[in-house]
């Protein structure tokens, strides 16, 4: 070799060439179209999949080595033209759904994505009857695909609201689709605290994949859904309670937490019980915000209707007001609402009453708490006592269907206070307990009369007794008559 | 050995005398225990062990619109006539907490006063806590009385 | 009054010649002597046994056999019948004195030997009959369907599948399926009031047919008295008047027990529910209860309770067969065994009924 002079050289420059040619002839369709300065191709420079080698063809099909048009868009080359409906989704998923492919470029890359969407309600007929609703180009392009931790990217976080406002914000559009579903999703959000951050570039808060999943999005009432009602919890606790994740937010991570304990969280998590509230029934969903101090007991209302209509026309809401206490909040917590038993009134330990009343101290309140509680006392140890008495002439055979009747009116009455609680009024408070009262005296005087009435029986058997006895006497003499008359 | 027949005639006064004493006796003892025996035979007021239909009063005690709370064995049924002259029968039993419910005229629901729950007037629950319809009940009227039966 | 009766008796009398039958009565005598008090305790046992089927068919016009209903009918009749709550009091504590008279009449007849011959078919009829009450009174106990109830009969028919062999198609049987289900208490109801019924009475007409026809049996010890010398009473109308003295103080003794300690409602059975502590049976069962529990687990290969209830099955059989076996008395020598093995188990059961009724 070493016999023609400069061989390094002439060898060098011809693997350049080479090479260059090569390289030059690697994808002939992105040059063919670039020189047309058509669309795609200029899309196509910022594309990921061109920053990583592949051609036109690895998506079209064709022999992208031939600069004949004829043969480089052969069907029998695999060309497949521009796909339309399924075609598409089925063109990315041959190398997005091959795991073993994907990881030749990105180890930590998904490869799930299209069975998720065929599954999911975007996977649905479109209206057409001949494919998907969505395929893969809707929401991140055909030619200009950027990688979703692109800030151009349609998908990035910041960019992921107007993406899905495109279809979900367009009345007609939607109209084919579900007509009783709003289109005012964006506007809303844009006021809430998740819009306002996203629109000024903050990419850790909530966008509309953050909850409603990306690919695999299901229908709110669709079990499956992240934002089913009672799966929500879960969903916004993903970020809410993750303490690093929330660092950069001055908000506490612990809702979750506490709401678990509640008895709200309890009716969800354990009786799955859809008429409870979880996050978004407080909160909003679109339009997330915590409701205002002076709103509380507006939004607890809209299901403690009487509760919060009590408390409204009380004193309390002049003064809590004032003091800008946030209404129910302040005695029954707003995550970790536990049930609310009898010692939250009162002026014993452990009372609400008492953070702010005492017996030098708002006494006005202070007598009403203590005297609310008494009476609640009272009204269940009556209970109790008439319960015990039924029981007893129950077991001793007597009737006590109707008195068990007036049972009834104790319980109800028991209920009715918890409710009347609200208007801290001592005269509605009264009423109410007086029913209670009432019908708590009536139910033991008719129990006690039933246990007399059993004692009474006893009486009644003396007289069949002497009776009896009145017979054995008079036949024993007889028989004594008899045998002193007979010898025997 | 046998004096049957004695001639002493306060002897047999006596025994005369005991054996009216004794028919008296045996008589008092047939009603002490024939009369428990028949009045236990008499049926009872309420006639069967479970309580299946109840006579809820004449047709004219509940005028158009106007509803009444009556007892069925140990539970409360409310019965509603309605405007179009129909009368309804249903628990009065709330199913949320057993508060017994009561006939709102001027919103023509069922209402539970104890935490606003709302049905509407064929039972079904529509608004509030209550987790499942009033149980329905059968009324037919008879001879210008209203009996309420537990539907079939 | 007087007239009318002759007039019936002489219309009757000459259709079906009832002479013979007053001559034979007129004619019967209870012989008396120190031990004829136990002579009165077969007719209380009978007394007893009237009052049950009276009261009985009372209750049956109200109760309810099945299991959704049965509790709340007791309810029914303690609450809303008139007197209900004293006819079924009656029937509960007239079921328990029963089955006691009828231990006593069973042992007197026993410690009297007046089973030895000519009585053996008296005394082979009267066992049965005692068996059976005993069976009426597990039966009934299940009807009011209250929680003591139903595990009584639970752990009773448990036992009884522990009978090697036919124990367990013997319990499905009696259970009517696997568990003490509303099943069980239907068939209950049918043994209850109608198969012991029917079988008991015609038990009782034989066993009283033989009494009549034979006459009481007498102390072996007076046989050597001359029949003209022995004291005797005639049963019209002195014993039965006598008689009749008795049912009356034992009517008012079972109405002051009725009234003064009424039969208990207790709680509804509920299948599903824990047994609640101290499950006992019946005091009548209680004796043969507590030798079961006090025979450890297993004597040599056999399961300790299987043991027992061959035991207990193979003394009864004894029991039921001491005419045979007893020769001496039939040849109307003394036979102070039989005091002894009878002494023995009216102890050993009254003790065990203690121990039983107490460790509860």
């Amino acid at each position: 070799m070493k016999l023609i002079p400069g061989f390094k050289l002439i060898i060098s420059v011809l693997t350049l060439i080479l090479v260059q040619y090569s390289y030059a002839s690697e994808d002939q369709c992105f040059n063919c179209h670039r020189d047309l300065e058509d669309n795609p191709s200029k899309l196509f420079v910022e594309d990921v999949h061109y920053k990583v080698g592949l051609s036109c063809s690895s998506c079209h099909g064709g022999n992208s080595n031939s600069d004949d048009m004829e043969l480089a868009m052969n069907k029998s080359a695999g060309f497949i033209g521009v796909p339309s409906l399924n075609k598409i989704s089925e063109a990315c998923s041959k190398c997005h759904s091959d795991a073993v492919f994907m990881k030749k470029y990105n180890k930590n890359i998904l490869t799930g994505q299209f069975e998720k969407l065929k599954t999911s309600v975007h996977g649905k007929l479109s209206v057409n009857g001949r494919g998907m609703m969505l395929q893969c180009t809707t929401c991140h392009n055909a030619h200009g695909i950027k990688k979703v931790t692109d800030s151009r990217s349609p998908v990035y976080p910041t960019n992921v609201p107007a993406t899905c406002n495109k279809c979900h914000g367009d009345a007609s559009f939607m109209q084919s689709y579900n007509p009783s579903l709003s289109v005012d999703q964006l506007t809303k959000y844009r006021t809430s605290v998740h819009g306002i951050l996203n629109a000024k570039g903050n990419t850790k808060t909530a966008e509309c994949a953050s909850c409603h999943g990306s690919h695999d999005i299901f229908s709110a009432k669709d079990v499956r859904s992240k934002v089913y009602k009672l799966n929500i919890p879960n969903t916004c606790s993903q970020c809410h309670s993750n303490k690093d994740y929330m660092k950069d937010f001055p908000i506490p991570t612990d809702q979750f937490e506490k709401y678990q304990k509640s008895v709200h969280g309890v009716a969800v998590f354990e009786k799955q019980d859809l008429s409870a509230p979880v996050c978004n029934d407080c909160h909003g969903n679109h339009a997330a915000t915590p409701p205002g101090i002076e709103s509380i007991s507006k939004v607890c209302g809209s299901c403690h209707a009487l509760n919060a209509e009590l408390f409204s026309a009380s004193p309390h809401k002049k003064a809590f007001d004032e003091k800008k206490y946030p209404e129910c909040e302040t005695c029954h917590g707003n995550h970790e609402i536990l049930i609310a038993k009898d010692k939250l009134i009162g002026v014993e330990e452990g009372a609400i009453c008492l953070k702010c009343h005492a017996e030098d101290k708002n006494q006005k309140g202070y007598r009403v708490a203590k005297i609310m509680r008494s009476q609640i006392d009272s009204l269940m140890s009556l209970d109790i006592v008439a319960k015990n008495l039924i029981f007893q002439a129950e077991q001793k055979g007597m009737d006590v269907e109707e008195i068990k009747f007036k049972l009834r009116e104790i319980h109800q009455a028991r209920l009715e206070t918890r409710t009347i609680v609200h208007s801290f009024n001592e005269a509605k408070f009264k009423e109410v307990t007086n029913k209670g009262f009432k019908a708590s005296e009536m139910a033991i005087t008719e129990a006690k009369a039933s246990i007399d009435e059993f004692y009474f029986r006893r009486y009644g058997l003396v007289v069949a007794l002497a009776l009896i006895t009145f017979l054995i006497v008079i036949i024993f003499l007889y028989i004594r008559k008899i045998e002193k008359t007979k010898s025997v | 050995m046998d004096q049957i027949g004695s001639n002493k005639p306060e002897k047999k006064d006596r025994r005369d005398f005991l054996k009216f004493l004794l028919s008296l006796g045996l008589t008092g003892f047939g009603v002490a225990t024939i009369y428990p025996v028949i009045s236990f035979l008499k049926p009872p007021k309420q006639a069967e062990v479970e309580v299946n239909s109840v006579v809820a009063g004449k047709l004219d005690d509940i005028k158009t619109g106007e509803s009444k709370i009556i007892r069925f064995g140990n539970k409360p049924v409310i019965i509603i006539h309605t405007e179009d002259d129909k009368f309804r029968a249903l628990s009065a039993t709330c199913t949320h907490l057993d508060c017994t419910v009561q006939y709102k005229k001027d919103e023509k629901i069922i209402w539970c006063a104890c935490h606003n729950g709302k049905y509407d007037l064929y039972g079904k629950n529509i608004s509030g806590p209550p987790p499942r319809p009033l149980d329905k009940f059968k009324v037919v009227i008879k001879n210008d009385e209203l009996i309420v039966s537990k539907e079939a | 009054m007087k007239n009318q009766i002759k007039k019936f008796y002489d219309w009757v009398d000459s259709r079906v010649q009832l002479g013979d039958l007053v001559a034979f009565m007129s004619k019967k005598y209870v012989p008396v002597h120190s031990r004829s008090i136990w002579y009165y305790f077969g007719g209380v046992s009978l007394f007893f046994f009237i009052i049950q089927v009276v009261t009985g068919i009372l209750l049956l016009f109200y109760y309810k056999g099945s299991s959704d209903l049965a509790y709340e009918s007791i309810r029914f009749i303690m609450s809303k019948v008139q007197f209900g709550w004293l006819i079924r009091s009656m029937h509960s504590w007239s079921a328990n004195l029963f089955i006691l008279s009828v231990f006593i009449h069973m042992f007197s007849v026993y410690f009297e030997k007046s089973y030895r011959k000519p009585r053996e078919m008296t005394w082979i009829s009267g066992m049965f009959m005692f068996v059976l009450a005993l069976a009426f009174g597990f039966s009934g106990y299940l009807l009011p369907w209250n929680e003591l109830a139903y595990f009584a009969t639970k752990v009773g028919t448990d036992i009884v599948g522990a009978v090697p062999v036919v124990g367990e198609p013997l319990k499905y049987f009696l259970r009517g399926g696997d568990d003490v289900t509303g099943a069980t208490l239907s068939r209950f109801f049918g043994f209850h009031v109608a198969l012991f019924p029917g079988i008991f009475t015609f038990l009782l007409m034989l066993h009283l047919l033989l009494v009549q026809r034979q006459g009481m049996s007498e102390p072996m010890h007076l046989k050597i008295i001359a029949k003209a010398e022995k004291k005797t009473m005639p049963f019209f109308p002195n014993f039965m008047l006598r008689d009749l003295l008795l049912w009356l103080i034992v009517l008012n003794v079972l109405a002051i027990l009725a009234v003064f300690f009424p039969a208990e409602l207790g709680l509804k059975a509920d299948p599903l529910a824990s047994a609640p502590a101290g499950i006992q049976p019946e005091w009548y069962f209680l004796f043969m209860f507590q030798t079961l529990k006090f025979l450890p687990a297993h004597v040599w290969f056999i399961e300790g309770e299987v043991l027992g209830i061959l035991l207990f099955g193979l003394a009864g059989l004894l029991w039921l067969l001491v005419p045979v076996w007893d020769r001496k008395s039939s040849r109307g020598q003394q036979n102070r065994w039989i005091n002894y093995i009878g002494i023995f188990s009216v102890l050993f059961i009254i003790i065990l009924t203690i121990i039983g009724w107490v460790l509860k």
